[in-house]
């Protein structure tokens, strides 16, 4: 080696020792990159997964679930996953026996986790119900067993941009039937705007978004190539084939589709009670989701379910019920859905938040009529129902199918599912 | 030109004396024979000792989940025999259903238009730029190291930004086609495009391995070559052809190999882009295998392991077409 | 001669450019407010924009940085330490059964990452060494290690037998062999894996998420997370936070670059 070189290597090896001390400076000044709280409880550690990770240690979320647990005589170690990874993670924990105590998961998931014998039942871990409604309970309810307890519920509905309408000369109370609303949607795309944006993704929230529509023209999830589920799917490939709805829509999520609105150029948005803080911001309002032909359509129930997972030591889960009881007590509750923009699950825990805000009543009226997607006795049916169905919607959309033939070969492929 | 084939038979002769410079070293030392089986056993000794930790190593890491995965395949698992550990025997049942499964002619003609054009763009677009790269201009250095950022960025981060950039009606792509008079591309949305938005992302991430690799075996080529064949008047273009190509052939082969079974694999970026969608017209079998398990809301595992099973089937049989292709070649 | 370089500089720079346009964008997206997101057609600079993306992340992601690089040093550490004398042994020393290993490691990188990922996951369970950054470290290395072996015994079988056969001449074992002669001509593969690993550990999330997500040392690939919630993601502060995570990668980028180009032909072959 030259003497040049060997001047070089020394050179580099002193940077790499200065950025060592410097990432382990960096690594050891933190408490810790994920969102676990270190309450002081001195009965043991409960590990708590929850699909918030937008919560980290220091978030007032982070130190309810501490609170809750010092109050139960534990210690609670919380993580936070990707909602989509926590299902992964659950089955893997479950498959490995180290399951967390408390299982907080989106409420398509309980029948799956509870199908796989990984979640215990209400009778197994002393949680009570008693007080909450009972289209809410519904998604955790399977064969007769309640497997969670929910946290909140939300749902969906017609957001709307009143300048554009106002501009356009429609008036959102005449929004009442699928002819009237595509009408409203005619005359917004006359003066250059966009009509209406909502999730066509191939994913869980692109059924979401469809069912308000798939149940507003009176289908039903057992038959997904009835005509009514046709006339549904055709309503929303006309739009996008009619310019009335951006191309954007079949891959975007709730969030992008939230995003398009808030832009400014388009009339309406399907989109959910999370967002209600940012449409308020802008100054948008809501109409409910109107049936076919009239009334109100029925929506779907979204929210995560407080769960207690199988454990090898049973005795754990009366404190882990303490805890999600702590969780969501009333006023618990009720903090922790107005910062989710949630709607409490219980009829006192929503005359709370009334109290405190009445714009909430057009949710709450919303909520009222809302129904679990695993419901009507589905429970574990639905997952593979609404993958073909998801399926069926973006492949009409995009032209590769029409409505009907798309929907049939939904249908064949979910019988054939559900049989095997 | 004959000083070129002059010195291109000189260097191969050089590079087989080393190549059986260890086996022929032994012998021609005149040593008696004793001592050179001696020499050869605690070669032999030694050689193991440096490889064993790698060995340990595949059987630990490698071994394992791969007998996870064949196991997972052989059985019926539903979501609760997955948890609870015991499910019957199914022999090769899984793989028929998916080889007779719709969705299996689809996944298996895009993986293959998605590894070739993938491969292809990535390797010809790295040479060119090694070569390019090659010439030592200023500020090569730098500019070599910048080619590499797109690496340095977590798939999630490179994949929402191609999906970000070829969005339907806000993405900067269809403002420039526009500004060019082109209709807008429906790049993620459409049965037509979402393969090749896919693909240009894929071959985006993958240049800078490409370059870094070819520009590497470049520099190992010995500029005395290429001096004595431009001062016999050969042209660059001809230089580069004649004597730098055939030359990087070794390394272009592993490069190529290598390119194809990662490219395989490739799974984060068409998910996050257009989750296989839509319909089937970006589902390959990495995404099919990801959609079957976890991309659904009631997995199905022992279907997703047969399709990972398949996968790595087709890479196993085409690293034996490469070993058959570099033995007949090393053979000439 | 010099107008010549120019012109290569100017062209390079305009590769470069057109090469790096989508960091850019990702630069421009990070600065960009949420209510501007979908605005079409986009706005080619943030007009209007906004560091609020900056400002939450350098509150929060530096802890992640430093454990990202922790990670990743460890990574390259484990593969050199495994790869390197793997390389030398098929390179030069002729284990019996080498080409059989070799055929391996070209397998152990075809096996998908979801199944590697939960296969460790079990492992892990086991040892308990989830959630812990050895157990991290140890994933990351496997997605190098086989890489790393081919390249180190592509290089080292480029090394001329006579300066071994010196060594040994001279009484060196094969360690030292190894130690002395082999490492240091070595030393542009020693700097492409280590590139290689580091680069690989940087980015890789699959790991991080089933492997590492709730540990004391998070990565910074799943920082990112805490801006991505279940229904609400802020999309200037996820690009932000991969902006902040590229810049001490870039930097390391070009010191390892500039070593590689000074002194290149003192390990090469020469007659």
């Amino acid at each position: 080696m030259t003497v040049h070189a060997s001047r070089k290597a020394r050179a580099v090896g002193a940077a790499l020792l200065a950025i060592g001390t410097v990432t382990a400076a960096l690594a050891g000044c933190s408490s810790g990159g994920s969102a676990s709280s270190s309450a002081s409880g001195g009965g043991g550690t409960y590990t708590f997964w929850d699909p918030y990770p937008q919560y980290t240690a220091s978030s007032a979320w982070a130190n309810l679930v501490a609170s809750c647990g010092t109050k139960a005589g534990v210690t609670i170690k919380r993580t936070g996953y990707d909602t989509t990874a926590l299902t992964t993670q659950a089955l893997l924990a479950a498959q490995q026996g180290k399951s967390p105590d408390i299982l907080l998961i989106d409420n398509p998931v309980v029948s799956t986790l509870a199908k796989a014998g990984a979640l215990t039942t209400t009778a197994q871990n002393g949680l009570s119900t008693g007080s909450i409604a009972a289209n809410i309970l519904d998604a955790g309810v399977i064969n007769g067993s309640t497997y969670g307890v929910p946290i909140g519920a939300n749902t969906l509905a017609l957001y709307y941009n009143p300048k554009i309408l106002a501009a356009a000369h429609v008036s959102p109370s005449s929004i009442t039937s699928w002819a009237t609303l595509t009408a409203a949607l005619a005359k917004v795309k006359a003066i250059g705007k966009k009509g209406i944006t909502f999730a066509g993704i191939n994913t869980e929230e692109g059924s979401f978004q469809f069912l308000p529509w798939f149940w507003g023209a009176g289908a039903n999830l057992t038959n997904l190539d009835s005509p009514q589920a046709t006339a549904a799917l055709t309503l929303w490939t006309n739009w996008i084939k009619d310019g009335y709805a951006p191309n954007s829509v079949i891959q975007d999520t709730q969030t992008t589709a939230w995003q398009e609105f808030q832009v400014g150029n388009v009339a309406f948005a399907e989109n959910g009670t999370w967002q209600k803080a940012s449409a308020a911001q802008m100054g948008a309002q809501l109409i409910q989701i109107p049936g076919e032909n009239g009334g109100v359509a029925p929506v779907p129930t979204g929210g995560e379910f407080f769960t207690i997972p199988v454990q090898r030591d049973t005795a754990r889960y009366a404190t882990s019920a303490k805890i999600v009881s702590c969780l969501s007590a009333t006023s618990n509750i009720v903090t922790t859905d107005n910062t989710l923009n949630y709607i409490a699950p219980t009829q006192a825990g929503q005359q709370a938040q009334l109290a405190a805000d009445p714009t909430l009543s057009s949710w709450i009226a919303a909520v009222h009529v809302a129904k679990a997607r695993t419901g009507d006795n589905l429970a574990t049916k639905y997952p593979v129902i609404s993958q073909q169905m998801w399926t069926a919607v973006q492949k009409a959309e995009s032209g590769a199918a029409t409505p009907a033939a798309a929907l049939a070969t939904a249908q064949a492929a979910a019988t054939a599912g559900l049989s095997s | 030109m004959k000083a070129i084939t002059q010195e291109r038979s000189r260097i191969r002769k050089t590079a087989t004396r080393h190549r059986d410079g260890a086996a022929l070293a032994a012998p021609s030392r005149g040593a008696p024979g004793s001592r050179a089986r001696r020499t050869l056993r605690s070669t032999q000794w030694a050689a193991w000792a440096f490889i064993a930790p790698v060995v340990a190593y595949l059987v630990l890491f490698y071994a394992y989940p791969l007998y996870r995965n064949i196991d997972l395949s052989i059985r019926s698992y539903t979501v609760a025999s997955f948890i609870s550990g015991d499910a019957p025997f199914a022999g090769f049942a899984n793989y028929s259903a998916i080889i007779s499964n719709p969705t299996f002619a689809p996944a298996l003609i895009n993986t293959a238009i998605f590894v070739f054009a993938s491969i292809a763009l990535q390797f010809a677009i790295g040479l060119a730029l090694a070569v390019f790269f090659h010439r030592n201009f200023r500020l090569a250095g730098i500019l070599r190291a910048l080619f590499l950022v797109p690496w340095l960025l977590p798939l999630l981060v490179s994949a929402s930004t191609w999906s970000w950039m070829l969005n339907s009606d806000s993405g900067i792509v269809n403002a420039f086609l526009g500004a060019l008079g082109i209709g807008p591309v429906d790049w993620l949305t459409s049965p037509t495009w979402s393969l090749a938005a896919t693909t240009i992302a894929n071959v985006w991430i993958g240049i800078p391995f490409n370059l870094v690799i070819m520009y590497s075996g470049l520099q190992s080529i010995s500029g005395d070559v290429l001096e004595a064949a431009s001062i016999d008047g050969a042209g660059g273009w001809q230089r580069f052809w004649r004597i730098t190509f055939p030359l990087l052939r070794p390394v272009s082969a592993i490069t190529l190999l290598l390119g194809f079974v990662y490219t395989l694999k490739v799974f984060d970026i068409i998910w996050i882009m257009t989750r296989g969608g839509p319909a089937t017209s970006s589902t390959t079998l990495a995404i099919w295998s990801y959609q079957l398990s976890f991309g659904s809301l009631l997995p199905d595992f022992s279907s997703a392991a047969a399709v990972g099973n398949v996968l790595i089937i087709i890479a196993v049989l085409f690293a034996l077409i490469y070993i058959r292709a570099r033995h007949r070649l090393e053979g000439t | 001669m010099k107008r010549r370089s120019a012109w290569l500089t100017a062209i390079g720079v305009l590769f470069t450019v057109v090469m790096l346009f989508p960091v850019y964008w990702m630069i421009n997206v990070s600065l960009t407010q949420t209510s501007n997101m979908r605005k079409s057609p986009p706005n080619l600079v943030p007009v209007d924009g906004t560091l609020a993306g900056y400002s939450v992340v350098l509150h929060q992601q530096l802890p992640y940085l430093g454990a990202s690089l922790l990670i990743g040093i460890g990574t390259v550490l484990v593969t050199l330490v495994l790869a390197a004398p793997a390389g030398y042994s098929l390179a030069k020393l002729r284990p019996r059964g080498g080409g059989a290993v070799t055929f391996l490691l070209l397998i152990a990188q075809m096996i998908p990452a979801i199944v590697m990922a939960m296969g460790f996951y079990a492992i892990y369970i086991k040892l308990g060494l989830l959630d812990s950054a050895w157990g991290l470290i140890m994933a990351d290395s496997t997605i190098a290690v086989p890489f790393g072996v081919l390249i180190f015994s592509a290089f080292m079988s480029r090394i001329p037998d006579e300066l071994l056969q010196a060594a040994r001449i001279d009484g060196a074992g094969t360690l030292r062999t190894f130690g002395s002669v082999v490492l240091p001509l070595s030393r542009n593969a020693i700097i492409t894996v280590s590139l290689f690993s580091f680069l690989w550990a940087w980015s890789d999330f699959l790991f991080a998420n089933t492997l590492d997500n709730g540990g004391s040392l998070e990565p910074i690939t799943l920082g990112i997370y805490a801006y991505i919630g279940n229904n609400n993601q802020q999309w200037n502060a996820i690009m932000a936070t991969a902006v902040v995570a590229s810049i001490p990668a870039a930097v390391l980028l070009v010191l390892a670059q500039r070593y590689v180009a000074a002194g290149v032909t003192a390990g090469a072959v020469k007659d």
